[in-house]
């Protein structure tokens, strides 16, 4: 009897986990759903007059990747950057291959929206297929509107953007494409340094000005 | 009692999560209610009925799935693959010509173009450079009208026409956007290179023009043939007044929309390639649209 109850208890602990499992699914949210509040964090720091202008943008970006990580892989992004070179990587060299593409893109599209200034994005278009998802925003700019596409892959619940598109222009192709063509020349080690003194320049630029 | 228990987990662990999953198939309209998985597919394709709102496709587009073969024992790219065929890659076997190309273009700008922007932006203010956009635009309607017609875009033929018939006389000779500003009508563009690509014609090797930049086969031939339907050389007859024309409309056009190839050339690592894969990318982009 003692041992039936155990087990009883056993399986109402395992029908509780299941349960909670079913909420959690059950919330499961659309891309479009599950990016909203991110862009909209994101809109919000680069609103915040505190962190406007040149002088705070050390500070500004550091906000915004912390707000949008969780959203954003950007290591995903670095692999498909580089395609399969990724293999020949050892770890440490993935990592830092990372860190570095995560701040050029950081650069890139931050610098991009930072530019356009645009508040009020509006979600206009879904498109899924598989685990593969397109969420359309526009961002408006003196006077006509920028589309930006947030290209998402679902991993377990969540849905996770591996490249922007900004006016039809893969980000990541793009880089993938000028990667390829330093990668053939220079092999690996070339294309890092690029990619390194790209980011110097960058953070020289903002320091400069 | 204890095997019993056992069986009783079991049953549950399996029929669980298939009822769960199959429940949700109730839950609602509107984005988001397209996801109905089952067990043995968690990840159903749900191609374009469950599409929602207007935008180009840009998942079959996807690059990095040229097929299951080619990255198969890749298990990155493993689980993925494109339905379609991919676009064909950039034919470029031109390129050292065309990096001369590109930088000559490079120079160019810095050399002529930029110092003629900073002149003409310091002579005449902004609000007239965009009057004088406006007309110059409003001036190659007939560009945008005829490739509207002849891709089948009747609807934007007819706006092309309307905002032609607005801004011609309510915005004194087209120097004003009245359709915009007083019917939000947005303009709608096309051109020949368009126009072809949407007839199938390919898109040939590219190229880098001098003075005019990206290019292939395709839309240089375009190029010309929009030039044959712009109304200016018909008013003009002399070639050299063309020219002028041609240069001052594009260095006003330079004044009043952001500078897109410093910004290329600031976040690039090879402008040129980068400048050929963003071409391709919007050429196609409007030409599969």
């Amino acid at each position: 009897m003692k041992q039936m109850k155990k087990h009883i208890a056993i399986l109402l602990v395992v029908m509780a986990v299941m349960l909670s499992g079913l909420q959690a699914s059950g919330q499961e949210e659309s891309p479009t759903n599950q990016l909203k509040p991110t862009i909209a964090s994101l809109f919000a720091i680069l609103d915040d007059v505190s962190l406007k202008g040149n002088q705070h943008v050390v500070e500004r970006r550091a906000k915004i990747m912390a707000a949008i990580s969780d959203r954003f892989d950007f290591r995903e992004m670095s692999k498909r950057v580089l395609g399969q070179t990724w293999h020949d990587l050892s770890d440490s060299e993935k990592d830092h291959f990372v860190t570095q593409v995560t701040k050029l893109l950081e650069n890139v599209y931050i610098g991009k929206l930072e530019s356009y200034g645009g508040r009020d994005v509006e979600f206009v278009a879904e498109r899924i297929k598989g685990k593969r998802a397109q969420v359309t925003t526009l961002v408006p700019y003196e006077g006509s509107k920028i589309p930006i596409h947030y290209i998402m892959q679902r991993e377990q619940d969540e849905w996770m953007v591996y490249d922007i598109n900004i006016e039809g222009v893969s980000l990541v192709r793009n880089y993938m494409e000028q990667f390829s063509s330093i990668l053939r020349e220079q092999k690996y080690q070339g294309l890092i340094k690029v990619i390194e003194e790209k980011n110097k320049t960058f953070a020289a630029e903002y320091g400069a000005s | 009692m204890r095997i019993l228990s056992l069986i009783l987990t079991i049953t549950v662990l399996l029929v669980w999560p298939g009822e769960h999953l199959g429940a949700e198939k109730s839950g609602g309209g509107g984005i988001g209610a397209e996801i109905d998985p089952t067990p043995d597919n968690p990840y159903p394709d749900l191609l374009e009925k469950e599409t929602e709102g207007e935008a180009p496709d840009l998942l079959e587009d996807d690059p990095f799935f040229t097929g299951p073969r080619t990255y198969l024992r890749d298990p990155i790219f493993e689980d993925d693959f494109s339905f379609r065929k991919p676009p064909p890659p950039i034919d470029d076997p031109l390129e050292s010509f065309n990096r001369v190309m590109f930088t000559f273009n490079d120079k160019v700008y810095y050399w002529v173009l930029k110092p003629t922007k900073k002149v003409y932006s310091s002579i005449l203010p902004e609000d007239i450079r965009r009057c004088l956009g406006n007309a110059f635009a409003n001036i190659a309607a007939p560009i945008r009208f005829i490739n509207n017609v002849l891709q089948g875009e009747f609807e934007d033929a007819g706006v092309v026409l309307g905002r032609f018939l607005i801004n011609s006389t309510l915005g004194i000779v087209g120097l004003g956007d009245a359709a915009y500003r007083d019917f939000h009508i947005e303009p709608r563009q096309a051109d020949f290179g368009q126009t072809l690509g949407k007839w199938g014609v390919g898109e040939g090797i590219y190229l880098c023009l001098p003075f005019l930049g990206p290019s292939n086969v395709r839309d240089t031939f375009g190029f010309f043939g929009d030039a044959y339907m712009h109304p200016v050389p018909y008013i003009t007859e002399n070639f050299g007044t063309d020219l002028v024309y041609l240069g001052v409309s594009r260095i006003n056009l330079m004044t009043i929309t952001p500078d897109v190839y410093e910004e290329l050339k600031r976040i690039s690592l090879d402008p040129y390639v980068a400048a050929r894969q963003a071409y391709y990318d919007y050429r196609r982009s409007i030409i599969t649209k």
